[in-house]
């Protein structure tokens, strides 16, 4: 295969995600796949790729790699002040990079996590229906080595297609993934959840809370004023999914995310939906989230309509 | 054996959960009961997931709503259920074990909590089988259980952040094998020699040593056997 990137310059956040292994979690996998859903998803429409295409997702940017073949592309979620040779180009945007271009992301000033597409995918090694990495799993050699500086890429054999130049989303995205304003999770409440006493749930819906530097693929850890001091039952360790919220001794929720391990042992409260998990995945520590219950008819229909926007 | 709980905990997700304890009975009618599920639900199910008491059933949304495939579920349960003994396998698997103070960075200790020997301690953990209740947290990581009454103890009040794979330890009514180096906050008591998954190289399956179902023993070994079965011991 001739059609390759190389990366020279990685921070170590740079990562090949599609939407995750969900059928080995049996086996104890992790599911893994993209974070932000909206904008791995819309990389893959504006490129005409099937929506499980796999793609370089970058945290926090400061990514350069070297094209040694002409290929179709681009750049979305979080604004790295994407360039080609020093000339900037459109986020959100279809482009094309040339044999011998050097593709520079920089730290992006809002938002934490970017998507760098190709035309045709990645091609690399796929476990399970999936080609994501899943660091904790790292040694197992199941997937792509974590990706570090030198490392080559394999594109696809026709990963160039001009006619998709210039394709680019529409504004909502804006109006979809806003980086700056507090954020709203909402949860479907679980049994534990309901037999909670009034005043803690007062307490998980009325305060704000922060999100703890200490979070990352595996879990987002958020701290309020008020910790939950209802002590609950730990119970036998069970199956946990995206959003479950867990109550640790400490009474500060951690919510999981895509990288989270199958089977947990806190106590949860219930699962933030994952159209605001999508968005969360785009928040830096620091930021504030609220927590609010909604139901289960709620949160499907929400997801429907997401998914609607790519099909 | 109904379960005395079914809940959505996703858009794409349900959990049912039976009584809190670990029984083989239970396991084996929860283990019975998501075969049967596999097969009648195929169309509308995508993946499961359990473990002591419970089961999660990933399921399309798009094709079938919460409440209807809820409903399914239960009537399958209030259809009957045989127990099928063929998901369980008679014969006991051993698992070598150097159970020292050098391997055993825990073992010490724990006799100490205990108010037990070191000698006792081995005793109590290598003297019975155990059963594969769950394989998650990491991949071939498998929940074991139950531990002798007398050697349960909380989990450490610090987790450590590194255990070193390979590494024999207990928590609760719960023992496992760490199949790599990861995070935890177990009590060790031994090494295993051997490793607990192997990646099957035409398929490119992933095979755990120990099924959910399968009953393990751990045979203690001394230095020369754990050398001989290309054991390297990880020091604290």
């Amino acid at each position: 295969m001739n059609n390759r990137v190389t990366l020279t310059k990685t921070s170590g956040n740079c990562t090949i995600q599609d939407l995750g292994r969900i059928q080995a979690q049996h086996i104890g996998f992790s599911v893994s796949g993209a974070a932000d859903e909206f904008s791995f998803k819309s990389a893959n429409k504006l490129l005409s790729n099937e929506m499980n295409t796999p793609a370089l997702e970058v945290t926090l940017g400061q990514l350069t790699l070297i094209a040694h073949c002409d290929c179709t592309f681009i750049v979305t979620g979080a604004d790295c002040n994407a360039k080609i040779n020093d000339k900037s180009i459109d986020h959100w945007k279809v482009s094309r990079l040339n044999n011998g271009d050097t593709l520079t992301l920089l730290m992006p000033h809002k938002g934490l996590i970017s998507y760098v597409a190709f035309y045709g995918g990645i091609s690399s090694k796929v476990f399970y229906n999936s080609a994501s990495q899943t660091k904790n799993e790292k040694n197992l050699g199941v997937f792509e080595p974590i990706l570090a500086t030198d490392y080559t890429i394999c594109l696809t054999e026709g990963c160039l297609n001009n006619s998709l130049a210039s394709h680019s989303l529409s504004v909502d995205y804006k109006r979809w993934l806003n980086f700056d304003d507090d954020l709203i999770l909402r949860f479907i409440p679980n049994k534990t959840w309901e037999q909670l006493q009034h005043q803690s749930k007062e307490k998980v819906i009325s305060q704000e809370y922060q999100i703890e530097s200490n979070s990352n693929r595996m879990g987002y850890r958020l701290s309020g004023a008020n910790a939950i001091t209802e002590k609950l039952e730990q119970g036998l360790s069970k199956p946990v999914t995206f959003g479950t919220i867990q109550l640790p001794p400490n009474g500060q929720p951690i919510i999981l995310m895509k990288e989270r391990q199958t089977i947990g042992g806190y106590p949860t409260i219930g699962t933030v939906i994952q159209v605001d998990l999508f968005r969360l995945s785009q928040k830096r520590a620091g930021q504030k989230v609220k927590l609010f219950p909604t139901s289960i008819e709620q949160a499907q229909a929400q997801l429907m309509a997401f998914n609607q926007r790519f099909t | 054996m109904s379960p005395i709980s079914i809940e959505p905990i996703s858009e794409n997700a349900l959990l049912l959960v039976w009584p809190e304890k670990i029984e083989v009975e239970q396991h084996q009618y929860i283990l019975a009961f998501q075969k049967k599920l596999t097969s009648d639900l195929k169309e509308y199910t995508k993946e499961f997931v359990s473990a002591y008491n419970s089961l999660v059933i990933y399921y399309d949304f798009t094709l079938i709503s919460y409440s209807s495939i809820a409903q399914k579920v239960l009537e399958i349960c209030h259809s009957g259920l045989t127990i099928d003994n063929d998901l369980d396998n008679e014969k006991v698997i051993e698992i070598p074990v150097y159970y020292s103070l050098e391997s055993g960075w825990d073992l010490l200790n724990v006799a100490k909590q205990l108010k037990v020997s070191v000698e006792e301690v081995i005793d109590m953990h290598s003297n019975k089988p155990y059963r594969a209740y769950a394989l998650g947290f990491t991949p071939g990581f498998c929940y074991l259980a139950s531990v002798h009454q007398r050697l349960q103890l909380p989990r450490l009040n610090t987790p450590r952040a590194k255990i070193p794979k390979g590494a024999v330890a207990i928590a609760e009514q719960q023992t496992a094998i760490y199949p790599n180096e990861s995070p935890g906050g177990w009590h060790i008591l031994g090494q295993t020699p051997i490793e607990m998954y192997c990646i099957n190289q035409t398929s490119g399956e992933f095979e755990p040593k120990v099924h959910i179902g399968h009953n393990i023993r751990f045979k203690p070994i001394d230095l020369e056997e754990f050398y001989d079965l290309g054991g390297n011991i990880c020091y604290e």
